[in-house]
């Protein structure tokens, strides 16, 4: 008994609270613009305008075009029904199958198809022509993230993977990033959809709704709006599994502090998608295979991991894992022309650095603890923003400098990139130095930051690369450092970070003034003293 | 006594040199802490040298007898670049060169410059002796490109950007070895000690320490301008003010051998055994020498040619040390004599640019008719430099090839030679400076007489100073005195 009303209690807690949702989207994203914007509570209102207003319906749709609101706004109030969304082990946890959803969802978006071709009109066709492109790209990520969790816990519902203790992987941090991903093209907003327009360029899901009004068009907007709730909710839910309610045994008080989690969740994800949607820009539709391709790529990612981990039994650690993310963020900056896309690799590379040894905290005695803490923080506030930002405001004055052509074009740098990560990985399985073992993934990324920056400073002849180049060297000894000492006294871990900033700055201004006088960065160009 | 109370006097300088307003003011600030600082380290590192006492260690400061050497060399030849500055960069401040805020930054980075190089030969701590070394390397940059134009700002980018990289480099090198001795068992508060490191040398795995020396070596050997690492070394000395240049090659490149002498005594100690890295310091030793040896012959500048003769003299003192330990003596006699010699050229050089606004060999003629006293004083330092007697430098080169050619007949030959011919270089291409009395470009430069100043007197003081070191060499005391020093940073079995 109590599980049905558990079951009853989050479907109507999700339906209730949907239009509200994306209602928030829109308040924060106004307030983030600068707008003061609507009130989060008018799409209530608009839902109730539209479901008093007369429907046209085009003589030439068949039957398909009046069923698909129902089916698409039935889909999704299943999902609500089956995922653990407030409550966890309810009964009907069976029909949680991650094969299951994947099918619910695919349906959903099957008779939405459906329905922008029916009444074949030229917007329909073509919203329906890309909602088929990128669900075909979007399904195999989607049942890879499950698969992945589903490994990992040996569950194959939902519930079941929440529920698991062993869903703290920190592995799995690389799923959860996909589902992110995954679900911001599921829910069409940026940067794969823009739902706010209806224009012809950027409509995906917008096209498809074109030809339906009145009633039908409410349907299908609620149904979008609480398939964004259940979206959000099932990622707050991966993030933090604890805040769950187990649906056997709940009072009273478990509800209320349920629901208010909740609600925090929905809000504390809305904004985040506003703040997300302030920030991107939709991609055009053409490059939308590369985001997938990331998506997918992460995702795959994360399975290679869990399964290297379950199998080979290699216990992959935050650490570890922010190391090889810092490697690779140098790795794809390798390859980059602008300077400040250069620059905001090399910050994220350097936020890694800070994580690593923040993943480090936990392994290290008390004593240590306070300096690991202090690396991390020291480690943001120089490498993450005052280096990068000293750099790019030197480079502010030569605006059309910025660009950083290199003797390899991109495809080559990367491809000279990876060869570098495996070059050092089998020089370093061959060399081993007692008593390194321990940290071998840091020492790995630390050597592979070195060389890296080394290859830099060589093929990219110029003065910002060389800059940037230094700097990846001085992470990699950073990284260096919290594999074998762990920690400097706290004066000389001041000295050093002091010790980067001051190159940062030095280097900046000399380039600057080689920027002013030779008219150019190019380093071939710095060969009047060749005596 | 804490040599943290000398410090003062660096940072007072650097402060006054940024606060005050006026040009005179700026001087007679800097002349005065020069003195006072430069002067109160010399009183007491000779102190420390002609005490009883061997060593004095803090878990900060570490004082033996290499650094109290150190010491009094870093301390001459800051006074004496300070003095020389007032004049050199006084003058183009007139000439309106320089800016007053450029004259002002010049100072200012001259004492940190100085500072960092004090501090890099009394610290104990390896971390601190690194922060550094590289903090020479970022006051400096500026002052190598002090002149905004094309050839200074490239000077200074190549120095810095090589330079950083292979310190950070010697960074890994440094950690590598504080690991192996965490790894060996020692204090987590000993690691970083310089004089921990080495009583418990044995307890650090072999296979990291070498490594770690390598690493060391590459690193700290860059900033020395050893051979394959040397190429920022001819571009900084020929591009910076002259009494920058003197300050570089006279003791920069003296205090990053000093760096990476104080590691090889702790691989030393490790190996029980200084083959391995004496023959590293051999092979450099001979690379630098013949690279200058060829690189000498096609100069056409005169300061380029000098800073190629640093990395010859580099070469060399690596090659005695590397013959240690009776090869050592010779060394440290090279390393005093080398300072005040390739200080005093670099000064006279200083007045030539001054005079005749140019560094090529080739549009300088009949100095002893237009600046006769520079030029007599420039030729006199060519000769001390490639080490005709009486200069110091005789007695060091010598005493190394008395050594290496029972050891290494061939390879001694072939240094004697690649000697015989930057000698043949440096004096033809000086020769050509001061004898040459062709005048077909008469109009070009003024005709106005030299007259004698400051600059002079400290060259003629810095020769009387060589002369009597080659004669205080000879006597007994004196091999007392630097047997005592090679002791204090040479693992003798």
């Amino acid at each position: 008994m109590n599980q049905i009303i558990a079951i009853l209690i989050q479907i109507i807690f999700v339906l209730i609270i949907a239009p509200f949702a994306s209602g928030l989207v829109r308040f924060f994203k106004a307030r983030l613009q600068g707008r003061k914007g609507a009130s989060p509570f008018l799409p209530y209102i608009t839902l109730a305008t539209l479901l008093r207003k007369e429907m046209v319906i085009s003589e030439t749709t068949s039957w398909i075009f009046r069923v698909v609101p129902f089916v698409v706004l039935s889909s999704v109030i299943f999902l609500s029904a089956v995922i653990p969304l407030i409550f966890s082990g309810i009964s009907n946890v069976f029909m949680s199958d991650f094969l299951v959803i994947a099918g619910i969802l695919s349906i959903g978006s099957i008779f939405l198809v459906l329905g922008g071709l029916d009444a074949g009109s030229a917007f329909g066709g073509m919203g329906s022509s890309r909602e088929m492109t990128i669900s075909a790209l979007l399904e195999p990520v989607i049942i890879m993230i499950f698969a992945t969790v589903s490994f990992v816990t040996k569950e194959f519902t939902i519930d079941g993977m929440l529920t698991s203790p062993t869903v703290f992987a920190p592995y799995l941090i690389l799923t959860i990033i996909a589902l992110i991903l995954v679900a911001l093209a599921e829910n069409a907003r940026y940067p794969v959809d823009n739902p706010d327009t209806h224009l012809e360029l950027t409509m995906v899901h917008e096209a498809m709704l074109l030809e339906y009004s009145g009633k039908y068009l409410a349907l299908l907007e609620y149904a979008s709006s609480i398939k964004l709730v259940v979206f959000s909710l099932l990622i707050a839910n991966f993030i933090f599994p604890l805040t769950l309610v187990g649906a056997s045994s709940w009072g009273i008080g478990g509800l209320v502090i349920g629901l208010c989690l909740s609600l925090i969740k929905i809000i504390i994800a809305m904004f985040t998608l506003a703040f997300l949607e302030s920030i991107l820009v939709k991609m055009r539709f053409y490059r939308m295979s590369e985001y997938f391709s990331i998506a997918f790529v992460v995702a795959f990612l994360g399975m290679v991991i869990a399964l290297l981990t379950n199998i080979a039994g290699i216990i992959v650690q935050y650490h570890s894992l922010f190391a090889i993310f810092s490697v690779i963020c140098v790795a794809i900056l390798f390859g980059r022309v602008r300077l400040k896309a250069i620059l905001r690799y090399y910050a994220v590379s350097s936020l890694a650095l800070a994580g690593v040894a923040w993943g480090l905290i936990p392994l290290v005695p008390e004593a240590e603890k306070i300096n690991l803490w202090l690396f991390a923080i020291f480690t943001i506030i120089t490498k993450v923003w005052a280096v990068p930002y000293v750099i790019n405001r030197s480079s502010h004055a030569k605006k059309s400098l910025t660009n950083l052509p290199s003797f390899l074009r991109p495809g080559k740098s990367y491809f000279l990139a990876i060869i570098i990560l495996i070059a050092t990985y089998f020089i370093l399985e061959n060399i081993s130095i007692t008593g390194l073992e321990k940290w071998n993934a840091l020492i790995y990324a630390s050597v592979a930051l070195i060389v890296l920056g080394i290859a830099m400073m060589i093929i990219k002849r110029n003065v910002f690369s060389q800059i940037v180049g230094l700097l990846v060297i001085e992470n990699g000894i950073a990284v260096f450092v919290l594999a074998t000492i762990g920690s400097l006294p706290i004066v000389i871990e001041f000295g050093v970070f002091a010790v980067a900033v001051a190159t940062a700055y030095i280097l900046s201004i000399l380039s600057a003034q080689i920027g002013e006088l030779y008219g150019s960065i190019d380093t071939e160009d710095l060969c009047e003293l060749t005596e | 006594m804490n040599p943290s109370i000398l410090i003062i006097s660096f940072l007072l300088a650097f402060f006054f040199s940024i606060i005050l307003k006026k040009e005179k003011t700026v001087k007679l600030s800097n002349l005065f802490f020069s003195l006072l600082g430069g002067l109160s380290f010399i009183v007491y590192a000779v102190i420390f040298l002609f005490s009883s006492r061997d060593k004095w260690i803090s878990s900060w400061w570490m004082m033996d007898n290499f650094s109290a050497l150190m010491i009094i060399l870093i301390a001459c030849i800051y006074i004496f670049s300070i003095i020389v500055s007032v004049r050199y960069i006084g003058h183009e401040y007139e000439e309106k060169i320089i800016t007053l805020a450029q004259y002002k930054m010049y100072f200012a980075l001259f004492q940190l410059f100085a500072l960092c190089m004090f501090l890099v030969v009394i610290t104990n701590n390896s971390l601190v002796l690194w922060l550094m070394m590289e903090g020479t390397t970022l006051s400096s940059t500026f002052l190598v490109g002090l002149y905004r134009k094309k050839t200074s700002i490239e000077a200074a980018w190549k120095y810095m950007i090589l330079c950083s990289t292979g310190i950070s480099l010697g960074l890994a090198g440094i950690l590598l070895l504080s690991y192996g001795a965490h790894m060996g068992g020692l204090e987590e508060s000993h690691i970083f000690l310089l004089s921990s490191l080495a009583e418990n040398a044995g307890l650090i795995p072999q296979n990291i320490i070498r490594l770690a020396f390598v690493f060391l070596f590459i690193g700290f050997g860059t900033k020395a301008g050893l051979a394959p690492m040397h190429t920022w070394l001819p571009d900084a000395h020929s591009k910076a003010p002259s009494p920058v240049s003197a300050i570089f090659s006279a003791v920069l490149l003296n205090v990053a051998l000093y760096a990476i002498l104080r590691f090889k005594f702790i691989v030393d100690s490790a190996f029980l055994d200084s083959v391995w890295t004496n023959h590293l310091f051999l092979i450099f030793g001979f690379s630098s020498i013949i690279l200058s040896a060829l690189m000498m012959l096609i100069q056409t500048n005169y300061k380029r040619m000098l800073a190629y003769s640093s990395i010859e003299h580099m070469g060399i003192i690596l090659f005695s040390l590397g013959l240690s330990p009776l090869g050592a003596v010779a060394g440290v006699m090279h390393m005093i004599g080398h300072t005040f010699a390739k200080s005093a050229l670099f000064f006279g050089a200083g007045e030539i640019l001054i005079q005749w606004k140019t560094t090529k060999i080739a549009k300088i003629k009949n100095m002893l008719k237009y600046s006769k006293y520079t030029g007599v004083l420039f030729i006199l330092g060519i000769v001390a430099i490639i080490a005709i007697p009486p200069s110091a430098l005789f007695i060091s080169e010598f005493g190394m090839f008395a050594q290496s050619i029972a050891a290494y007949p061939i390879t001694s030959i072939i240094l004697f030679i690649a000697l015989g011919i930057i000698a043949y270089a440096m004096l033809s291409l000086s020769i050509k400076m001061i004898f040459n009395v062709e005048e077909e470009n008469n109009g070009e430069f003024k005709t106005q007489k030299e007259k004698w100043n400051i600059t002079h007197s400290i060259i003629v003081f810095e020769f009387i100073i060589l002369i009597g070191l080659a004669f205080w060499f000879t006597t007994a005391n004196a091999e007392i005195l630097i047997d005592k020093i090679v002791k204090s940073f040479l693992f003798i079995k």
